[in-house]
């Protein structure tokens, strides 16, 4: 038991020591691969978004979605649940 | 006719249940995991192929049960002595069954769960953890709870390794603790895979339980957002793309260099991904590992690990022993995790919200919702989820390395 609890004590010290080390070691190579990249790679090009068939008075939603959202909420509430209002946070 | 009625009574598995009442009780659990993952739904995927092996794995003469080989490789069934490593794969499926085939042949060898593991890593996005780097050291923290409770084990009797295999329960990955405890101790393979994805499936009320008792409202009010806006990243990412390609391959080797043992998990994680972000030069591999093959595996992995799960190897009180460990496991790893935001936030000016210290765990993204959940009851615009991410994905690779420290000097 003496042995056992050195061991479980020393496992603890090394195993966390390695955990902290390697996600270090990840955190500062993220960093270093990001400010790389940023300073040879080009920039990345976003493509426009596609606006959606609104028409400048129509909601911020689409109709498909509203349905989406619908029938999605329907299958949740079996049927109980109405959606009111869709507003984006 | 009586010895008729007799040899029909003797076929079937009927006598043994009544000679051996304590088959019905694992038919009572199994049925209860498989209400659990049917009519509740946690983790149906993995609850209901574990509850259907345990159903049967435990028909006396069905030849469904896994028998574990003891440290020598014996076997002994029906008064015959086997020595498993020196029979070949018909042989086993012969002799032993066809559910011991499977389980020799992918469990055993520790083929499934770093098949699983990339699959979880081709449904990884690293995108959160990239642009919030500095919380994924809670990933870290948060395997505080295995080491605690591997301590724990040994006090209460385990042996080393089968403390270590209960302590890994505490990083909350289902394949990493089946890959610790195929390498470490296999014959609890059954009860600490249940308690691993049980708790997991329990994410939703363990977490806000710990942080109840933990963390204080003002605490859980702290705006990442604001704090992002008063304190902005000094660097910010041109080319998400090329970095989401290069991560993988970086950490992989990182990773190999300091602790081998655990590449096949973190390699084969990093591997997922890599033909996740590459896109549609390897979409076609992308969509089979991230669905075929990962599906495999889970439907394989789940009925195994449930026919491991005989009233022999199940019904002790190891296995209650495993059910606590692995719960304080969980508790105390999501602890480890709040106090070392708390103690951070003493030293730094942009304050972190210890909800993500909480998700340091993997459970990935469970652990992350709940906390999102938790954080906008106290502030409906607090959301804290892409945060969260950060530290519970760093939390798959902490758990993985964990496991790697402790297979390499177990084992």
């Amino acid at each position: 038991m003496e042995n056992g609890m050195v061991e479980a004590l020393q496992l603890l010290v090394v195993g966390m020591l390695t955990v902290f080390l390697i996600l270090l070691i990840v955190i500062y190579l993220g960093k270093g691969l990001i400010a790389l990249v940023n300073r040879f790679a080009p920039a990345e090009q976003v493509p426009q978004k596609k606006m959606a068939v609104m028409s400048s008075g129509a909601s911020a939603v689409d109709a498909q979605t509203k349905a989406i959202i619908a029938a999605a909420v329907n299958q949740l509430t079996g049927g109980k649940g109405q959606v009111k209002k869709i507003e984006k946070v | 006719m009586v010895e008729i009625f007799q040899k029909l009574y003797e076929m079937t598995a009927l006598s043994n249940i009544i000679a051996d009442p304590s088959f019905i009780v694992m038919y009572l659990i199994a049925f209860l995991l498989l209400y659990l993952g049917i009519v509740k739904h946690y983790e149906p995927l993995l609850l209901i192929p574990i509850g259907f092996g345990v159903l049967i794995a435990n028909f006396p003469g069905g030849d469904m049960g896994v028998l574990q080989a003891a440290e020598d490789g014996t076997i002994v069934k029906d008064g015959v002595t086997y020595i498993i490593w020196e029979m070949s794969l018909p042989a086993i499926a012969h002799d032993l069954g066809l559910m011991n085939f499977l389980y020799y042949m992918l469990i055993k060898t520790g083929f499934l769960p770093p098949v699983i593991f990339m699959g979880v890593g081709a449904l990884t996005d690293f995108g959160p953890m990239l642009r919030n780097l500095r919380l994924a050291i809670f990933g870290a923290a948060a395997q505080f709870g295995i080491f605690l409770v591997l301590i724990c084990a040994v006090l209460m009797g385990f042996t080393l390794k089968e403390a270590a295999s209960l302590g890994i329960i505490g990083g909350a990955d289902g394949p990493t603790a089946i890959f610790t405890t195929i390498k470490l101790a296999p014959h609890l393979l059954g009860p600490i895979a249940i308690a691993a994805y049980s708790y997991m499936a329990l994410v939703p009320v363990i977490i806000p339980l710990v942080v109840k008792l933990t963390c204080s409202k003002k605490e859980l009010m702290i705006n990442m957002k604001e704090q992002d806006k008063k304190f902005p990243a000094k660097n910010e990412i041109k080319n998400m793309r090329v970095i989401k390609i290069i991560f993988p391959i970086a950490v992989t080797t990182i990773v190999a260099i300091f602790v081998p043992t655990a590449v096949s998990l973190i390699g084969m994680l990093m591997f997922g991904n890599l033909l996740k972000e590459i896109g549609s030069d390897t979409s076609r591999l992308f969509d089979t590992i991230s669905n075929s093959i990962m599906n495999t595996a889970t439907v394989f992995l789940g009925l195994c690990v449930g026919a491991t799960m005989t009233a022999e190897a199940f019904l002790n009180w190891t296995t209650i022993g495993i059910i606590i460990g692995g719960f304080l496991a969980f508790a105390l790893s999501i602890t480890a995790g709040i106090s070392m935001v708390k103690l951070m936030n003493l030293f730094v000016k942009k304050k972190i919200n210890p909800l993500i210290g909480a998700t340091g765990l993997s459970a990935v993204p469970m652990a992350s919702r709940v906390c999102n959940e938790i954080a906008t009851k106290y502030d409906p615009k607090n959301h804290v989820l892409n945060y969260c991410m950060s530290s519970n994905i760093s939390g798959v690779i902490g758990s993985a390395v964990a496991a790697g420290v402790l297979i390499k000097f177990l084992s």
